[in-house]
């Protein structure tokens, strides 16, 4: 027969009745020569049915109310979903921000978008091209400046306070601005080896109006979040996700 | 209780419910309070030590809960998030506290050595103030894992969600948390047999 030493028995796993009757036959076979490991299991099991048997305190009545009050100084819960800021410093990062974005849209971008502001389809009289492609050029780096500008005041965001801000958001809007900025790189690739394609320029001009799009759409979001108008925010934001 | 996976119907009705929580809905909010204050209440009650401090401590849980209920996604039954929220604010207080008077704090996941079962004689009647006494000098982890298993009755499985540790772990944590009292105890009785 093999002998089993105190320390190698299951005691609690048998004072919470988890041994196979096979574990509990050997464990109660020591416990009939061992004193010690009897008194063992005897105070484990007192012990537990005190605890079971504790009195159960009751909250204060008023405990509610008194965090119902509290609750009701919170911002609704539901505007939290989107990490909203409620600090001064988050929010003035999301103004920054949202300022930023709007100079770019209304200001550095205007003059090349919309059908007004478009070239005439087909070839422009070689004067006219060189000065259309210089003026684009300039207008680019002037946004792109302000979109440095917009995507810096976003990463601040995330930076900043990573409880308040979504990261899911940021990474989207990340991505997207990514493959946007890629889609431009190319566009002005193609415009710089065909400076007179009226297929090139369109291309260009797409990709700006798309980043534009994406933008604006974020400034929406800060302004929607802003107001607690959380189907607006969540309608925003699989726009943006897509 | 049951089990700390919740079945589809009782995932359908907690994201319901937090879902209406987060739309600001009051009678939502009350009816998470009374499904599970009174539990709540005596653990904090009991892993502070202390009344005022038990009802600080349920309301700032509270607060909490309506402000993460966006992040419950119904992974868990809505009480088994809401109670590791509780306990993980408790044990953070808790070991804040301690930190500042200097004392050591134990750790859930690296369990000591169980103390070794001393033999002595066997307890008598246990003392309800008694054993509070020695619930209440316990280690906040194994406090933690003793007041969920053996006073509020959850599961091994569900003390191992609640506080983020192995099933093993929680029955260690169990078993040393119950060889301390016994010890405390045992001393007790011994000191008032020597009176």
């Amino acid at each position: 027969m093999t002998t089993v030493t105190c320390q190698e028995l299951p005691i609690a796993a048998y004072v919470d009745g988890e041994l196979s009757p096979a574990e509990e036959r050997t464990l109660e076979r020591h416990m009939e020569g061992c004193p010690t490991c009897r008194a063992l299991v005897a105070d484990l099991r007192t012990v537990r049915a005190a605890a079971f048997t504790l009195d159960r305190l009751e909250p204060p009545a008023d405990l509610l109310a008194r965090i119902q009050a509290r609750v009701a100084a919170e911002p609704r819960a539901s505007a939290r979903l989107l990490a909203w800021p409620n600090t001064r410093g988050a929010w003035g990062v999301w103004l920054a921000a949202a300022a930023a974005l709007l100079v770019t849209t209304s200001i550095g971008l205007a003059p090349l978008l919309g059908p007004a502001e478009m070239p005439a389809t087909g070839l422009a009289p070689a004067a006219d091209q060189a000065s259309l492609v210089d003026s684009v050029q300039a207008d680019l780096q002037a946004a792109e400046q302000h979109y440095d500008r917009a995507i810096q005041g976003l990463e601040r965001i995330a930076r900043s306070d990573s409880a308040e801000l979504d990261p899911q958001i940021a990474a989207v809007l990340q991505k997207n601005l990514q493959v946007v900025d890629q889609a431009i790189d190319e566009s002005r690739a193609a415009l710089k080896t065909q400076p007179a394609s009226s297929t090139a320029q369109e291309g260009l001009f797409e990709a700006m109006r798309t980043k534009v799009a994406l933008l604006q759409q974020t400034v929406e979001l800060i302004n929607e979040m802003r107001k607690g108008n959380q189907a607006e925010a969540g309608r925003l934001m699989q726009d943006l996700s897509r | 209780m049951s089990s700390s996976k919740p079945s589809g119907e009782v995932r359908s009705a907690d994201l319901d419910l937090a879902g209406r929580i987060r739309s600001g809905e009051g009678a939502a909010f009350e009816t998470l309070y009374q499904q599970h204050a009174g539990r709540l209440y005596n653990l904090a009650s009991r892993m502070s030590a202390g009344a005022s401090d038990a009802e600080d401590l349920l309301q700032d849980i509270f607060l909490l809960a309506y402000r993460k209920v966006g992040s419950y996604r119904g992974e868990s039954s809505l009480g088994t998030w809401l109670y590791r929220l509780a306990m993980n604010h408790c044990l953070d207080v808790l070991r804040n506290r301690q930190t500042r008077m200097g004392q050591l704090t134990d750790s859930m996941d690296e369990p000591e050595a169980a103390p070794v079962a001393a033999p002595g004689p066997a307890l008598s009647a246990v003392s309800r103030i008694d054993l509070e006494r020695a619930i209440a000098a316990l280690p906040p982890a194994c406090r933690a894992a003793f007041l969920l298993h053996d006073v509020e009755g959850f599961g091994h499985q569900e003390v191992a969600d609640i506080l983020g540790v192995s099933e093993g772990t929680s029955k260690s944590q169990v078993h040393k948390a119950r060889l301390r009292i016994r010890a405390q105890l045992g001393a007790r009785e011994l000191k008032a047999e020597r009176v």
